[in-house]
This record gives C-alpha cells, structure tokens and sequence, in this order.
C-alpha cells in the first residue's frame, strides 16, 4: 500500500510547530532540521500576494535520490522515500541531485524527512501531522488523500481561483500532495521537476555488478554528473533569484552546511 | 544555499564508488535488505514504559493543556493534551521546545549571594538557607523602615501568582504588578469594563466555530502563534469566514486576508469611527439589538457624523472605498462579524479610546452573546485555598482578575497607602502600571520603593527606557531575581533564586475562563534539576521566615491543590486519572442570561454604554475622537514591533532547538527603501532612535510586505546577558530603542509605538 502526506497550503500560516515537532519527535540534533518555511512574496506594496514555501520532502514515486544513491542509504518503501543514515557513505548525491533540493548534508551524511519510519513504524502517527495547529497536514492511503486533496481543491475555487493539487504525477507521483491556493512557482516549486534519466537507473546496475565494462561504467556516471550538473546550474540560478527577491523569514536562516 | 562544487563532487563520485564496493563485500547490497538490518532505530517511546504527566505549557503565557512523556526519568517530549480546550491535542513551535528549554546548559543551577558591585554580574553560589535568610532578613528591614509597601513585586507567566499575587497580598504590598497588563492588555479590557462592564479576559471570546467575517487589528495570527488562536482562525476561514485584516505589514495573516488595509501605524482609530460612520449613516447596525441592550446611540450618531470614509481616508491612506467596502462586508454578515480584540495594544498612548471604538463598531454589530460573534467568558468554580483576610487585595489584577471583577477600587495597604503609580492621578483606573512604578524608585514621590523582587520578568527587555530602569536598580536597597536563566537584569540582583522549570514542579492550578469553563494542573514529570526550587515553595519558605505562617499552613503542595480541588470533587489523583483537565459548564449565549432574567453587562446601566458618562467626568472623552499621534522625523523610521512564531517576548531566546531555528530577529523595512539607502538583505545594521540610544546589529529585510514610513522587528532579541550563550548579542532590541512611551490616561498602559529609528553603520 502506498501511503502519503496532504499538506494544504491554504491552510498552513507557517507556524513552524511541525518543523519543532520533527525535531522534538525524532530527537534531531543542532543544525538539523527536515522542514524548513520559506517565505515568497509577490507584487509591490501594497498590490501583494505570498505565502510561505513548506519545504520537505516530496517523496516522488521516481525519486532521483534513490536511483543515485549508490549504498541504498535512500530507499523507497510504501511510496515513501526512506533514509538509512546508518548506511549513508556521504557521496552527496541524493544533495546534488534532487529536483526540489530537499536532502542536505548534516553531520557527513545525508539528512531528509523520512516519513517518520521509526515512529509510525512502532504505531505512532508522524510528528508534524499531529501538531499542525492549523490542521494543513494529514497522513494516510495515498488514494484518499488524493482525493481528499482534490475535493478541498474544489471547496478553494471561490477563494482561489487557480487553486490545484500538486503532485498526482509530478516525479511519478508524489508521497507528499499539496493542495495549493495559487501556480507552484509562485512559492518556488517547479510545476514539472525533472524526470531521473534512465541511465541513472543504469548506472545503479553498474555500481553494483562491477563485472560491467568500464565504458559503460563512464558513460552511466556522465549521466549522473549530467543531472548534478544541471542541479548545480539550477542552485546558480536559484541563488542569483534569491539575492533579488526581498525576504526570508527567521526560520529560514539557511544554516545547514553541505 | 551553499552547494558541493561540482570538483569535489568528482571526487566524492570515485571514493563512493569504492563504498559501494567495499558495501557489496560484506554482502549488504543496496535497497531494502540492509534497511532490515538497522533501520528503522526503535522510537524513544518503545525504549522503556512511557509516563504521562498533565502540565500546561509555560513557553508562553497562553498555557496550552499539555502531556508531557517521560521514559526511563527523561522527559522525551510534550504533546499537546486532546482533552484540553486550548491545545486539543496540538501544540505551537516554541510549546513542543519546553523540553529544550528544561535542559538549556546556561540556566542557573544554584542559590547566589551578590559580591561584587549590582549589574557586574559577579555572586557567590549558597545554600537555600542562606538565601531565604538573607532575603527576609532584607525585606523585613525595608518593611521596619518604610512599610510594606516599599517592597514592590514584579512577576510574569505561569508562577507568578505566588509572589505577584500571593505573598504580594499577603505580605501587604499594592505595588505589585505585571507587564502583561500595562505594557500590554489594560487599555483593551479597562476599556471593555467601561463599555460592556466586563474585561476581554484571557481568550479573545470570538465565536469561531460560526463566525462569518474576522478582522483583525494589529493580530498576528500566525507570527504570534498562540496555538488555540491559530487553530480557530484557520478552521472558521476555511469554513469561508470572510477575514479583513488591517495593518501596515503583510504579515502572515495579512496573506491569508480576503481584504488587507495596509494603514498608516497610528491612525486606526480614524478606520474605526469611519466604519462606525458607515454602519449608522447606512443604517446597516444592528438597531434592536442596540436598542435592547445599549445606551448611549443618539450621542454616538451625532458624534459620528463628521467622520465620514472620506475623512478617515486622508488620515489613513485607505481609500474611502476600501472603507466603506469592509465597513459592508461586515454589516452584511452581523452578527456573525467581530473585530477582534487582540492582546498587546499599548501602542499610542489613547489606546482605551482606540479599543473603546472596537467594542463600540462590535455593539452596532450585535456580536455580545450572539451565536458566531462573541460568546460570553465564564471563569470556572474553584474555591481558593482558606487563608486569613489579605492585607491588601487584589494588588495587581490584570491578567489575574477574573471577569466581572470591578478593578474600581484602588487596592490600599496596611498602612493606607495607595500604589505608587499614579493611578487616580495620572491614569484613571486599571490594574498596577508597572512602568509607573520606575520613577517613584529613583524620586521617592509619592513614597520610597525600596526593594524589588522579580519573578520571571525580563526587566530589561520589556519596559521600555531601560536606563531609566537600571537607575532605578541602582538606587533600590534590596533587589531579589527569581528566573530560571541569567537573563540580563540578574546580574543587578542582590540574591538570585534558581526556578525549577514547569516540567519540574507542581503549581498552582489554572482556571481558565472559556465557553466551557476549565481547570489545568501542573504536576512535574521529573524532579527538579541543579539546586533549584518550585517558586510556591520559595513563596512559602519566605513567607514562614517573614511572619506570614498563617497563609502558608500546607505542608505540602499536593495538600494545598487537594483542598482546591475538593471544592470540585477531584483530587490531584483524580484530575491526573481523568487526564489533567476539568471541564465545567458555561453560559456563552444572551438568550440563557435572558431566560435567567438578568443582564451579561455589568455596568452601571446594566447595558452597552456606547458614551461613557465616567470618561465625561474625568476630563476625558465619553465617545472616542482620532487622535494624531507624532510622526517620525526626517529620515527616522516609526518602529513597529511584533512576534515571531517561534518565539516568546524575550523569554525564550536561548533555548537551544529555537535558538537553532532562529537565532535573531530582522529588520523589516520597505524594499525601495532599503535600495534607496543602499542596503539589501541580509545586510547588517544597527539601529539608532533620535535620542542617539543603539541596538544590533540585525539584518536587514528588504521586502515590499511594509509600508515606507515604518520598519518592524521581533520583540525579545537583542539582550546583553552574557549567561545566555546563544542570545547574547543576537540581533536587535526594540526595548532598547524605545527613550519614550505616551501614557494611556485611562488604563495606564504605555504606549510605545512612538519611537523612531534610523539604520546606521555598525558600532
Ligand atoms: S505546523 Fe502546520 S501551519 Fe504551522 S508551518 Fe507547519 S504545516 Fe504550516
Ligand atoms: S514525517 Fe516525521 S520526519 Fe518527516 S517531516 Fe514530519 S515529523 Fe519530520
Ligand atoms: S501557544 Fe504554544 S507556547 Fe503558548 S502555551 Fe500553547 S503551546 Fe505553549
């Protein structure tokens, strides 16, 4: 069974209680957090409309993390994108090559939400759910919670005319479905992330059977320094954007180190 | 966000390569067979029998039910408790920190004694022994010499009943006070006393689960993240409650506004009698409703006719259309329309008046005990433990008064003084104005205030002049500090007494006025930490070395919460069984007080007084009028102060899972703005108000979310304690910046929004 997250963003007024209850719950350390709020904004004074990005992991279906990963440190499990740290060798990969720059570098090893597995896995429910003062996440069967998404998405039309569901396909689905009020770029999520290349699934195969050739090998690995590349391009653009455009909140003081 | 170079990534790729090989050799190959082997670690709740205690939350003063969960004597984490009306299960940011905040390295782990001189910082560690002795040995003297009056008694959040109101009372003290109420909540509920006859009270009684049109003023929901509200506001807006929010930043409820007036900071009083102006002249109030229950309309018409949305418009930078729209929009939906009262709203100094005109628009709305406007408080049954007579009662108020207790009568001491504040002659009634009671410290007028014990408040970081405060310090002849950590006036102390934190202590019970009334208990999940002490229990230790042993006769907390409790027929074991709360019955709607044939309105005509005739009387305007406040001189920006969601005045800076999150605060100011004096964001500034006073340095925000003429910056950053590693230093202090604040001639509350700053290079 597949299961995933609804986060409705016209609900969530960035209170930042999920991202303490995660921290609390799974007993993180300094400089380690798996939600970070980030605020977005647009117009001008006093023509404004924003919300706050609630950045976590998407946990997609074709998760490029998983398919780089070269220990299987990152794993899928009931559609959801787990993380062993225990067998995490560092590489960064999953960092680089993420469509949503969601895992970050903490302590030498990769560090993501991980859908809670040791808590819900002993029969708890994920800390940030049970939280949520503003009751804007859920988690359960990811067929229900679609369609939950989707009958909010109906209720939200008179207020916001461009409200729409974001993830029943992107990234072959996502374990994390948003209700949004507005475009997903309006808070700095691409509307399609890039797929994972099939080489990189090839390149998985190459990691592991080292009897493939050598020239194989080389062209696998391309593949994926392709996709880092492209990453890296994309952060580039990204920072350039961010130094122009006004305004992080206090919670998003970009500490973590990569 | 700082990423790999694509080199070292080349790098990385071989060396992984070679972890993947050196993987595969011990037979773990990649997906999930390895995950089986160690992953996922069993949750802390599976590493030994979980403990529940029920405790209310003390990160802020809003005291959420909580369960706390302890296993193998660690507290591991707090859930909100689901049997509670005010957390339901869910908790704030900074109310799932508490147990962060238990286990901050930098809190005071033992008694001390000062040696070197007051505010060097320097103390000897003694025993409890020598601490009380020496304290009461101290007060006593200073009550031999001046009377009992001498000794003033400051305290904030949860503890603080046993020395701001308890000993405060018993001992004999009217100057005793509380920043919540004049620096923060006394204009809006005196000024709610003398319209509906009753306070606001601790929750802003909004009907939410009908309500159909929120406004708010000023109220960050969201920024300040008190968790009931939070809850609330979301659940009845998305239930399609129509919200108008008015304020000069887009702050995260502006966001979620359907309409948003972004007003000049100071003139909200002109929207409110323009919105008055519109619901009468329309004839779009509630008229047999204000003819039933209110006095006072044909003075209000007449008043209000030359304030018209055009007027208002030039003061306010509103348009007269956006006026007169959100004036309709709430009319359409009345009585499911209420503006919300919020809670710190000294701001100008005629805050009453400004709150007067928000119970006034209210009462045209119908919202009193109608069903989706504003329900009426009940506070809970609950005899309080048997004492002998106080001698003097009620010395604070505020937030303790219970609603419908008048605060008319100026509480007097044993010897018959009144307090030292003023109150009668500068301010007209009101609880202790804390602030009031700076000056008679360093002038002795009316009288000597001698000695001063803290509890919980960082003086420093809350009233505003704090130089005026550290002469008042200097001067005093005993200064006691009770806080959990080496907040920044501690080093002024004379004797400091280390707190146990709420997670490890038994307190007082908390009643909690609601729609269904509510009682909370506290009891510790573990035994305190370091050599620190339950404030009851340093209020009881000192009231028996000071004569006071009638009011203390319990010999143990557990004793004096079961007699409380017997009057409802529980006990501690029996609260704790049936989880932590009590829930009693209330009567929010007019229609029961109609059937019970008596009036909610506890005035002196039983109704709504829309013209007070006790204003007219004092010289003061029985109807409010728009007052201009100062503007901010050239180049000087009017500096606005507010919440961030993760933190609570300046209590919470330190504790290191919020620390972590958001180490200091920033300066909002308008992009075109910043650009203009060449600053972007993330760049670092001080600021400087125009009496040359400093604080930083803090980066700068550059963002369209603000007006031009303001800039806006969380309360509670910016101490200068060197005890708090994590907060010393970090970020700015809008209390620093503050050289001035304007009396409320009616509740005594100061009004700080009129001090001005400008960005200036670093020091
Ligand atoms: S707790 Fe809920 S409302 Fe607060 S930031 Fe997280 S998702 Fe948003
Ligand atoms: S699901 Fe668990 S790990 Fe993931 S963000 Fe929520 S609390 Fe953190
Ligand atoms: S609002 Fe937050 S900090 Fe305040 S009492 Fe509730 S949980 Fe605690």
């Amino acid at each position: 069974m597949a299961y995933a997250f609804l986060l409705d963003m016209s609900r969530c007024i960035g209170c930042e209680a999920c991202v303490v209850a995660c921290k609390s719950g799974n007993q993180l350390p300094v400089d380690r957090q798996y939600i970070k709020l980030i605020e977005h904004t647009s117009g001008t004074f006093p023509d404004l409309t924003g919300g706050f990005q609630n950045h976590r992991c998407y946990h997609c279906a074709d998760a490029t993390c998983v398919a780089v990963c070269p220990t299987g440190a990152l794993f899928k499990e009931d559609g959801l994108t787990r993380l062993n740290r225990d067998a995490c060798s560092g590489c960064g990969y999953c960092v680089q090559s993420c469509p949503y720059e969601v895992p970050v570098m903490s302590d030498g090893r990769s560090s993501k939400c991980d859908a809670c597995a040791s808590n819900v896995g002993a029969g708890g429910s994920p800390w940030c759910v049970t939280t949520c003062p503003a009751q804007a996440l859920k988690y359960g069967d990811r067929d229900e919670i679609l369609a939950e998404a989707k009958e909010r998405v109906v209720a939200l039309k008179d207020r916001y005319p461009k409200a729409q569901v974001y993830g029943e396909t992107q990234a072959g689905g996502l374990g994390l479905i948003l209700v949004l009020p507005d475009d997903p770029e309006t808070l700095d999520i691409p509307a399609d992330p890039p797929a994972t290349p099939v080489v990189v699934d090839a390149w998985k195969e190459v990691v592991q059977p080292l009897s493939m050739g050598a020239t194989v090998l080389a062209a696998a690995g391309a593949g994926v320094l392709g996709i880092i590349a492209r990453r890296n391009h994309m952060a580039e653009l990204r920072e350039v954007d961010d130094k122009k455009k006004a305004g992080v909140t206090a919670g998003d003081s970009d500490t973590e180190e990569v | 966000m700082a990423r790999v170079e694509l080199e070292i990534t080349r790098r990385q790729f071989l060396a992984a390569g070679v972890a993947g090989t050196a993987l595969l050799g011990t037979g773990m190959g990649p997906g999930r067979s390895n995950m089986a082997m160690n992953y996922p670690d069993p949750p802390w709740f599976s590493q030994g029998d979980v403990v529940t205690t029920y405790n209310y939350c003390d990160m802020c003063p809003w005291k959420c039910g909580i369960a706390v969960q302890t296993v193998n004597g660690q507290v591991m984490k707090i859930d909100g408790n689901s049997l509670d009306p005010k957390s339901r299960g869910m908790l704030c940011g900074r109310g799932q920190a508490g147990v962060s905040f238990m286990n901050d390295p930098d809190r005071l782990q033992s008694p001390m004694i000062r040696t070197g001189e007051r505010g060097e910082g320097k103390f000897r560690e003694v025993s409890w022994e020598e601490a009380l002795d020496y304290t009461a040995e101290k007060i006593l003297a200073i009550k031999d010499t001046y009377g009992p009056e001498a000794l003033a008694i400051f305290g904030h959040t949860t503890g603080d009943f046993w020395f701001t109101d308890y000993f405060a009372q018993a001992w004999g003290t009217p100057n005793a006070a509380k920043p919540s109420s004049s620096l923060c909540l006394s204009p809006r509920d005196e000024a709610s006393t003398l319209t509906l006859g009753f306070p606001v009270g601790g929750h802003e009684p909004m009907d939410w689960d009908e309500i159909e049109c929120i406004t708010l003023i000023g109220s960050h929901i969201g920024e300040d993240s008190r968790n009931t509200v939070m809850q609330d506001f979301i659940e009845s807006r998305s239930r399609g409650a129509q919200v108008i929010v008015v304020d000069p930043r887009f702050s995260s409820a502006a966001a979620k506004a359907d309409h948003w007036l972004p007003i000049k900071p100071g003139t909200d009083t002109a929207l409110l009698l323009a919105w008055i102006n519109v619901l009468i002249t329309e004839d779009r109030f509630d008229r047999s409703y204000i003819d039933e229950w209110a006095t006072g309309l044909d003075e209000l018409t007449t008043h209000i006719q030359e304030f018209t949305p055009e007027w208002a418009a030039g003061i306010t930078d509103l348009s007269a259309e956006q006026i007169r729209t959100t004036a309709r929009v709430m009319s359409d939906r009345l009585p499911q329309a209420a503006i919300m009262p919020g809670r710190h709203v000294t701001w100008y100094g005629n805050d009453s008046q400004r709150m007067r005109a928000v119970f006034i628009l209210n009462s045209l709305l119908g919202v009193y005990g109608r069903h989706g406007g504003m329900y009426f408080n009940k506070s809970p049954f609950l005899d309080s433990y048997p004492h002998p007579p106080f001698a003097v009662t009620g010395s604070s108020g505020g937030c303790s008064a219970e609603p419908g207790e008048e605060s008319a009568e100026l509480p007097l001491g044993p010897t018959g003084k009144a307090r030292a504040d003023g109150a009668r002659d500068t301010f007209l009634r009101g609880p202790t104005a804390m602030q009031e009671l700076i000056d008679p410290m360093i002038t002795d007028d009316p009288y000597r205030i001698a000695g001063l014990m803290i509890y919980g408040v960082n003086l420093l970081n809350s009233i505003p002049i704090p130089s005026r405060t550290i002469e008042a310090l200097k001067k005093l002849d005993f200064v006691l500090a009770v806080d959990v950590l080496p907040q920044e006036h501690v080093a002024w102390a004379d004797v400091v007494f280390p707190e146990a934190t709420f997670l490890e202590r038994y307190d007082e019970l908390s009643t909690v006025p609601y729609k269904t009334p509510f009682i909370q208990m506290r009891e510790p999940a573990v035994a305190p930490m370091y050599d620190t002490m339950p404030g009851w229990m340093m209020a009881r230790e000192l009231g028996l070395r000071v004569g006071l042993d009638a009011y203390f006769k319990w010999e143990t907390i557990e004793e004096y919460l079961d007699i409380r409790l017997r009057s409802v027929g529980s006990s501690l074991e029996k609260m704790h069984d049936a989880g932590g709360v009590i829930i009693q019955e209330g009567k929010p709607y007019l229609d029961e007080f109609v059937a019970d044939g008596e009036s909610p309105f506890h005035t002196a005509s039983g109704k709504i007084e829309l013209s007070v005739a006790e204003l007219a009387e004092a010289g003061l305007d029985a109807i409010p009028v728009y007052e201009p406040t100062e503007e901010p001189p050239d180049g000087y920006y009017r500096l606005l102060y507010g919440r961030n969601p993760l933190h609570t005045f300046a209590k919470t800076q330190n504790t290191p899972v919020l620390s972590d999150l958001s180490p200091e605060n920033e300066l909002w100011i308008n992009e075109d703005e910043a650009a203009a004096l060449g600053y972007v964001s993330g760049d670092k500034v001080w600021l400087e108000n125009d009496n040359g006073d400093r604080s930083g340095p803090i980066a700068v925000k550059a963002t369209q979310r603000i007006r031009k003429d303001a800039v806006f910056m969380a309360h509670g950053f910016g101490q200068n304690a060197e005890g708090l590693t994590l907060a010393n230093g970090r970020g700015a202090s809008d209390t620093k910046l503050m050289s001035r604040y304007k009396l409320d001639p009616i509740s005594g509350g100061a009004g700080m929004r009129i001090n001005f700053v400008r960005l200036v290079e670093g020091d």
